[in-house]
């Protein structure tokens, strides 16, 4: 049943209602019409017949379709839905009907090479059509290219490319093993990948031509940057970055680990004196000694002299107030005495 | 303990295992209650600060405290003005400035600059607030959707407005200003605007920045349309700032990938020189880096041409690296390299990329969940596909439930798989996955399975178990469970029925068979041929007359088959007859 709903879908293919021109031998074997029009490069015909021979059609980029008689090794693809195989190659249709007229040509004697091929795959009506479609793409590129309008070209395979892989969702039954032409699948490919991993380095990634544009900098030329402040789009950078990556705790390790840097949770071992980092700087006998405070402002006898001393003695045995602070509270103690002299001179108690 | 346990869901809602997510959905839902939970708190303590003001903590913990959202500052002055940047109010900032340049005094530069930024960021609009009611806009840490589409609302620049009134005001402009502004250009949609302000400073004789080159190489596809004339553009924009002896960073050659990818078929070469010229200058490529490079090479509808060369490489580049972010882009990168490897049905491939995701801390840049899902499902469906069904069901009950909750495509590549390698005494074990993962009333999925189950005979203890599943696809269909009951299909019943025929369950078939007539489906001819096999098998003459009057009652075609072989095969009574 497969067979016959891609005999309608190729049967869709065909533009138009001319009749066959060519190719017997392609009725004979696929058994239904093939629509073949006017006339076509010659230049690669030979080439290509050859090459169908031998069974290897292989998709070639820009450069290598100058020179046809390259190698070329075709998979064919299995697109068992036929609905969606049509829209594809009717949408490949309008956008071939949109490039030039001729690339939608084919020779028939390329045809019926390619159907002799197609003949010996296991799926015979749907390589037979990708064959052709990969012809005619040929086709076009190579038009597209003697006439030597480069940009014309990149448009052509721009617009091919809109045939889009059809709808994956059906289109995928467990029996989709591409095969090699010789039909031996591709487990052959796969042993050899994994050895030729180690052999095959970044032989292609990095080994091209530059750019040209930037040469790298020594370390003299490069003068460090002035440290910017942190704009608003630097914040929102950042906020973006975080958004996008997951950044959820896995297990409960890393949950702590994360309330640990928001600060959440104490850092371990404890230490007792986190959070009072700018206190550890302070040495210990500005905290205790406060006398030399008094020493400029207050009375050196008498009962403001006594009180100063109690409240410096206080103070030193404090550990919760910051040296600033006990600095300040002195400080605070001889403004107001200073401001109430009078009254202590009156009292007598004032000596200075 | 450090391997992530398959059997168990996720840690962030290990509270209650009634709370446990079984579905995607259930998934969903809780994840954005826990977010919205955690927003509410915060918002309230933000907007009632008077009731959080002693602090008991020792040392301080900054970020449990309530944020200053309020402005404090009042009068007409420059820290005002800092205030209101600070804390992002577009609006209140701009009256401010306004304000401060009527009353004359001058407002520096450094201000300047972040009011720019501020206003150039938002396109002159108030942020979305963060903590505020409308929480589904602003889920935090699991983007979902929603946030996405809120992202793609792209703010528009519009005319004359702010900043541009402002930086046409200043009476000197640095490079810092019209980075900010060509930013936001850039940023918001006006990419010729943002390309005259570059030619401007071009002609005040100014150098611009590695962030103005970045915002401009990015926005050059949208000024031109041809392929080479952008990429045109591009080495024009980077000769330009080697001239200016501007340093490119990692984002400045991202943004030339990404750009890349709009160049058509320019792309291939070009971004091989990039990263050639990348590792020259000594910047190590992103993920992002080769994710465009990748998209530059694997269009995504292009027939696939097995030839994954680029991709291995960049595999092997990469093998064993631990990475963090450095891009947005960077979390786009495996779902994209597994889809390659889908299409090329590339299962080594495959298994790279996910010891890759492994190691280290990479399982963080699969991204959100909904990266995360794609991921995983285009993984377990290349696995589906292209692996025997014993390692598909490794994996499957390593991912399954707690990395991934497979959708109903990935539960008919399942079926599928099993189908392949004729394991369907499974299927009943299936079903309850199904029924767990909340896809029990997809009828296409049922239907699946069930045509799975009854197409050809089994074993009697399968066949058992079969039933058993079928009674259970039943009460689904009943709608006894509560959930929404599906519409019986034919396929449906016959299948049922057939399973109970085969095993032996003969009056639950026949209760089927009533079925058939309420719900005005007309049974199938081979059903009727196996009723009437078992019915001879079982003796029952009185039931072989029953059935054919029932065909006889829905004009099937066989009825007068049905009737003769019913005459020939039974001693009938003349009654019956």
């Amino acid at each position: 049943m497969a067979e016959q709903r891609e005999d309608s879908a190729v049967l869709k293919t065909s533009e138009g209602g001319a009749a066959p021109q060519g190719g017997v031998t392609v009725e004979q074997e696929v058994g239904k019409p093939t629509q073949v029009k006017g006339d076509v490069a010659k230049s690669g015909k030979e080439s290509l017949l050859g090459l169908l021979g031998a069974m290897k059609v292989e998709v070639t980029n820009k450069k290598k379709l100058k020179n046809l008689k390259a190698k070329q090794r075709y998979e064919p693809a299995v697109k068992p839905n036929p609905a969606a195989l049509e829209s594809t190659i009717s949408m490949f249709q309008k956008a071939t009907a949109e490039s030039s007229a001729h690339s939608e040509t084919l020779d028939p004697d390329l045809v019926a090479a390619a159907s002799a091929a197609a003949s010996t795959l296991p799926n015979q009506s749907q390589a037979e059509s990708e064959l052709l479609r990969q012809l005619r793409r040929h086709e076009a590129v190579t038009e597209a290219q003697r006439k030597g309008d480069m940009s014309n070209l990149g448009v052509i395979i721009a617009d091919m490319k809109v045939g889009r892989r059809p709808n994956r969702q059906n289109a995928r039954p467990a029996n989709q093993i591409r095969f090699d032409d010789d039909g031996q699948g591709y487990t052959h490919d796969r042993s050899i990948t994994a050895e030729l991993d180690g052999v095959r380095r970044r032989r292609n990634l990095f080994s091209g031509k530059r750019l040209g544009i930037f040469s790298p900098t020594t370390d003299e030329d490069k003068t460090p940057p002035p440290p910017a402040k942190p704009t608003i789009w630097d914040v929102d950078f950042a906020n973006h970055l975080v958004l996008s990556t997951n950044q959820m705790p896995r297990n409960g390790f890393e949950e702590m680990i994360q309330w640990t840097r928001e600060g959440k949770l104490w850092q371990y071992p404890v230490n007792n004196e986190a959070g009072l980092e700018e206190e550890a700087s302070v040495p210990f006998h500005e905290h205790v000694f406060l006398e030399k405070h008094l020493e400029e402002g207050f009375p050196s006898q008498g009962p403001v002299r006594h009180f100063m001393e109690l409240v410096v003695s206080g103070l030193s045995k404090n550990p919760y107030v910051t040296v600033q602070q006990k600095k300040e509270h002195i400080a605070w103690f001889r403004d107001y005495f200073q401001q109430k002299t009078d009254i202590l001179q009156e009292a007598d108690v004032y000596l200075n | 303990t450090e391997a992530i346990d398959p059997t168990a869901y996720k840690y962030q809602f290990q509270d209650d295992p009634y709370l446990a997510p079984r579905t995607s959905a259930e998934f969903k839902l809780f994840s954005l209650s826990q977010e919205s939970g955690r927003s509410a708190a915060k918002y309230f303590i933000n907007s009632n600060p008077k009731f959080f003001t002693k602090d008991f903590a020792e040392p301080h913990i900054p970020c449990l405290m309530p944020e200053k959202v309020s402005l404090l500052l009042e009068e007409v002055s420059e820290e005002a003005l800092k205030e209101r940047i600070s804390l992002r109010k577009v609006k209140a900032a701009v009256d401010m400035y306004d304000q401060l340049l009527q009353a004359g005094t001058g407002v520096s530069m450094e201000t300047t600059h972040d009011l720019l930024d501020l206003i150039c960021l938002y396109s002159d609009r108030e942020p979305v607030q963060e903590g505020g009611p409308e929480t589904e806009d602003v889920v935090r840490q699991e983007g979902w959707r929603i946030r996405r589409a809120s992202d793609f609302l792209k703010t528009i620049w519009r005319e004359n407005n702010n900043a541009e009134r402002i930086f046409n005001l200043l009476p000197e402009r640095d490079t810092h200003c019209y980075s900010a502004l060509i930013r936001g250009m850039i940023r918001h949609g006006a990419y010729v605007k943002a390309f005259d302000m570059y030619t401007d400073m071009l002609n005040n004789r100014m150098t611009a920045d590695v962030r103005i080159f970045n915002a401009l190489i990015s926005g050059a596809p949208e000024v031109r349309e041809k392929y080479n004339e952008r990429w045109d553009l591009i080495a024009e924009l980077l000769n330009q700032m080697n001239q200016q002896k501007v340093q490119p960073n990692l984002l400045t050659f991202n943004s030339v990938l990404k750009a890349l990818r709009r160049c058509g078929s320019l792309a291939r070469t070009q971004a091989l020189h990039t990263l050639s010229e990348m590792k020259a200058l000594g910047i190590a490529p992103s993920l992002a880096s080769f994710d465009h490079t990748l998209a530059a090479f694997y269009k995504a509808a292009s027939p696939t041409q097995g030839q994954t060369d680029l991709l291995q490489e960049v595999m092997s580049e990469l093998a064993g690296s631990s990475f963090t972010c450095q891009d947005p882009d960077d979390v786009l990168f495996f779902s994209n390299v597994m889809r390659i490897c889908l299409d090329n049905k590339d299962i080594e491939l495959a298994y790279r990329v996910q010891s890759l995701v492994e190691a280290g801390e990479n399982w963080r840049l699969l991204g959100d969940s909904h990266q995360q899902t794609i991921y995983y499902g285009r993984f377990f469906s290349l696995l589906c596909m292209m692996e025997h069904i014993d390692v598909v069901l490794k994996w499957y009950r390593k991912l399954i439930p707690s990395l991934y909750y497979p959708n109903v495509q990935g539960m008919r590549d399942l079926l599928q798989a099993l189908d392949t390698d004729s394991r369907l005494d499974l299927l009943p074990t299936i079903w309850k996955d199904i029924q767990l993962l909340g896809h029990a009333n997809k009828s296409e999925l049922i239907e699946e399975l069930l045509a799975l189950m009854a197409r050809e005979t089994h074993s009697p203890e399968v066949q058992e178990s079969f039933a058993v599943c079928a009674l259970d696809v039943k009460s689904v269909f009943n709608g006894d469970r509560g959930t929404l009951s599906l519409e019986w299909s034919t396929s449906a019943l016959c299948h049922i029925t057939s399973l109970l025929l085969r095993a032996k369950r003969t009056q639950e078939a026949w209760e089927m068979l009533q079925l058939f007539k309420a719900k005005n489906r007309v049974p199938s001819e081979e059903l009727m041929n196996e009723f009437l096999l078992e019915c001879h098998a079982a003796g029952a003459p009185d039931r072989a007359v029953e059935l054919v009057q029932l065909s006889a009652a829905f004009c099937l075609p066989a009825t007068p088959r049905l009737a003769q072989q019913t005459l020939k095969d039974f001693d009938l009574t003349d009654e019956q007859r």
